[in-house]
């Protein structure tokens, strides 16, 4: 235990002086205070505050998918009482005799392309020109984050009648400013309709993913870009060698929530085509709905979910890494 | 609260999550309960109270069906029902999923083919053999909605889903008759054309009304009336003549579909159609009070696709479908209830009610038809007509195979590419279960 004295201004005055005392606590061992705190955390009836969300975790997250596994190597139905094992079978079908299997692989790898590309670029471009806290800046964030408020339904709703060859907006312009031998069947086209859709989920979200990077970029101090200025780099060597390399961090939020989301782009698709025509726009998602509640093989869309979170997975690990390699310039 | 060791807390924590576990255990096999059909057959008992909710798919039926249901509700007093409608498409995939526990749908009606083979199986419609009102129904026509010896629903509506010809523009353009051989089926579509009318408006992103071209197309074309129950069992191939040709006869077919056809919905054609901007609505009588409702008030004749030779008489004059299967649900929270509105919907006055109501034939008997566009087209009836065989697929993958095979050939695959690419799909399929 110490104690300090500290004498007051009038010291050494005839009255009598006047002391304020402080008297601090023994300080206590260092090492034992340490083990007090590290005690604390220790203590298991912490734990109970993590049962609530362990138990929701438990139910609605873990569960359903250690199921989901259990099912695929089923040949349940989704409504009947009793169902066979059929082992690996549903996998081997899977990856030796369902083309549209393949096909839907393969549809959602170029709308995932299409869409992360579009996506990550359009966002940028908008977060660079906007980035900048001014009225209208604000005003065009707004603006350009919209889209992301709407449902998916709405906006499929919304672009159908953009795309309909018909009556949509999208071929009546055309025609109005002369190009009507331009007109398409827009979504009917199946070589580009899947891209037609990535264009639309490109409009919904890449104010969203916009946010993301203006956050990113306005944590770049304003002496960075003073100091490059300084060493006459081009708008060009600015954005390459001190912009890119710094909102890395962002760009991987942007490029993996994006590829999560284009994968998932189940209810745009399901609203806008159905996955037509002929499969055309079949994605995995639109594909494992349509196994188990249109054909009714849940045995079979459990395989395919299985695969289906594999690919996402690998596709997420990959691209960060690339993502990391790019910012270093690798 | 004394302290817990770290131990006995994660014993704690794993016999927690261990007992959750168990409790999500909700795969098949743990709803206890099982169809049953006691008392769902026969009439309606006399404990006709409370509140039964009929479920269905045609939300433009919704306030004929209310008015129907405020005659029940005077009918029996203390007594009502509500609905619950779903979009057909979702109807399909979600309804046996919805209904099966009986928390909605007391009442409730299917699509014939994959839909009402999936309830049967399910045991989800009652047995509703021996009811006091099946006499109501056209024998012929109730068929399917039975499944071996049972009757589980009675198909209400009578829908003829032939393509509909706008007669107004077929005088203008000089075609008198409705064609009955498929030369002269080509050259009217040529003298449409030659009006400056989009021949027939094709809604090639619409599956579900988009295909309903290939019921006439096959209906003279096909083996065996069972022809596409022969695809999917395996008797027949999509690389057969018969398939091959009916191919043939769509590519030649769709060159008469308006500009970008492959992507138009079913809005965008009605409208095409409504404002007579094209002659033929290729889908059925089911869209005839959509058409009245866009405001196309010209006549409307049926114009099957006879795709037989002039000089041959062809088997079938046209199509038919019996659908919208009412039957009861075996878990019915109120099955009483339930039975008494299928057997109030199955009296010819309230038939005759739903019927000029919907424009929709129905297939009670005794029927009085006061709607125009039900009386014109009434002598179909009468004519020698085929179950629609879209509807004989069980599996929808199939069929969708069988389908999009006419989409290539209209976006330019040949008839014999199309049909290897639809069988490979059919023998997948077949071959996953």
């Amino acid at each position: 235990m110490t104690s300090d004295t500290v004498q007051g201004e009038s010291a050494g005055a005839a009255a009598p002086p006047r002391s304020l005392t402080f008297t601090e606590p023994e300080a206590e061992p260092r090492r034992k205070r340490r083990r007090r705190q590290s005690s604390r955390r220790n203590d298991p009836r912490l734990f109970l505050f993590l049962i609530p969300a362990a138990v929701i975790y438990l139910w609605l997250v873990l569960w359903p998918t250690v199921q989901a596994f259990r099912f695929s190597l089923t040949d349940w139905d989704g409504l009947s009482a009793t169902f066979n094992e059929v082992g690996l079978g549903n996998y081997r079908r899977l990856f030796g005799g369902d083309s549209v299997f393949t096909q839907a692989v393969g549809n959602s790898f170029k709308f995932m392309l299409a869409v992360v590309t579009g996506q990550t670029t359009l966002s940028l471009v908008l977060a660079l020109a906007l980035q900048r806290n001014t009225r209208t800046n604000i005003a065009l964030r707004a603006l350009y984050f919209f889209p992301t408020v709407l449902s998916s339904v709405s906006v499929a709703f919304v672009w159908s009648f953009v795309y309909d060859p018909t009556f949509g907006l999208a071929n009546t312009l055309l025609s109005a400013v002369g190009l009507g031998s331009w007109q398409q069947p827009w979504l009917g086209d199946q070589s580009l309709a899947i891209y037609y859709l990535a264009i639309v989920q490109i409009w919904f979200h890449a104010g969203q993913m916009m946010v993301v990077y203006i956050a990113g970029l306005q944590t770049i101090p304003p002496e960075l870009f003073e100091a490059v200025d300084l060493d006459g780099a081009n708008r060009w060597q600015r954005f390459r060698y001190l912009t890119w390399p710094l909102v890395a961090p962002a760009t991987a939020i942007v490029v993996a929530y994006t590829t999560i989301q284009s994968f998932k782009a189940f209810d745009l698709i399901y609203a806008s085509t159905g996955g037509g025509p002929n499969h055309a726009t079949e994605i995995l998602s639109t594909l494992i709905y349509n196994s188990a509640f249109r054909t009714f093989e849940f045995g079979y869309a459990a395989a395919q979910s299985v695969i289906f979170v594999l690919v996402v997975a690998l596709v997420t690990v990959v691209q960060r890494r690339a993502v990391a390699l790019s910012s270093r310039g690798g | 609260m004394s302290a817990l060791s770290r131990r006995s807390f994660l014993t704690g924590l794993g016999l927690s999550g261990a007992g959750v576990l168990l409790a999500a255990c909700g795969g098949p096999g743990s709803t206890a309960s099982s169809p049953t059909t006691a008392g769902a057959s026969g009439s309606a008992g006399s404990a006709v109270t409370g509140t039964a909710n009929f479920y269905h798919w045609r939300s433009e039926d919704k306030a004929v069906i209310d008015t129907l249901a405020a005659g029940f509700a005077e009918k029996y007093p203390g007594a009502s029902i509500t609905q619950t409608i779903d979009p057909s498409d979702q109807y399909q995939s979600t309804a046996a999923q919805k209904a099966r526990d009986g928390s909605i749908g007391d009442a409730l009606t299917a699509f014939r083919g994959t839909q009402f083979s999936q309830f049967s199986d399910q045991g989800i419609f009652a047995d509703l053999t021996g009811a006091s009102y099946t006499g109501n129904y056209v024998a012929n026509l109730i068929t399917p909605g039975a499944a071996g010896d049972k009757q589980l629903g009675f198909p209400y509506q009578l829908i003829f889903n032939m393509p509909l010809l706008n007669t107004e523009i077929a005088d203008k353009a000089g075609v008198s008759d409705v064609p009955t051989d498929w030369d002269a089926y080509i050259a009217a579509l040529e003298k449409f054309k030659a009006a400056g009318v989009d021949p027939i408006a094709w809604p090639g992103n619409d599956p579900a009304n988009a295909f309903q071209i290939i019921n006439s197309l096959v209906m003279n074309n096909g083996p065996t009336p069972d022809m596409f129950a022969g695809i999917q069992d395996g008797r027949y191939k999509a690389t057969d003549d018969w398939w091959v040709t009916s191919l043939t006869q769509f590519q030649q077919l769709s060159h008469y579909f308006q500009q970008n056809f492959a992507g138009a919905s079913n809005d965008g054609v009605l409208a095409l159609f409504s404002q007579g901007k094209a002659a033929i609505l290729p889908t059925g009588t089911y869209q005839i009070a959509q058409v009245r409702k866009a405001g196309g008030a010209f006549p409307i004749e049926l114009a099957p696709l006879i795709t037989t030779p002039a000089g041959t008489t062809p088997t079938f004059e046209g199509i038919f479908n019996a659908t919208f299967i009412l039957g009861v649900n075996s878990q019915a929270k109120n099955p009483d209830a339930a039975r008494a509105w299928v057997e109030f919907l199955s009296q010819p006055e309230n038939a005759a009610a739903y019927a000029n109501g919907t424009s929709q034939h129905v297939t009670v008997s005794g029927v009085e038809y006061e709607n125009a566009d039900l009386k014109a087209l009434a002598p179909w009836v009468e004519k020698k007509t085929l179950l629609a065989p879209r509807f004989q697929f069980t599996n929808a993958d199939v069929r969708s195979a069988i389908e999009n095979s006419l989409v290539a050939v209209a976006t330019g695959s040949t008839p014999e590419q199309a049909a290897e690419a639809a069988q490979q799909i059919v023998d997948e399929k077949r071959g996953g279960g």
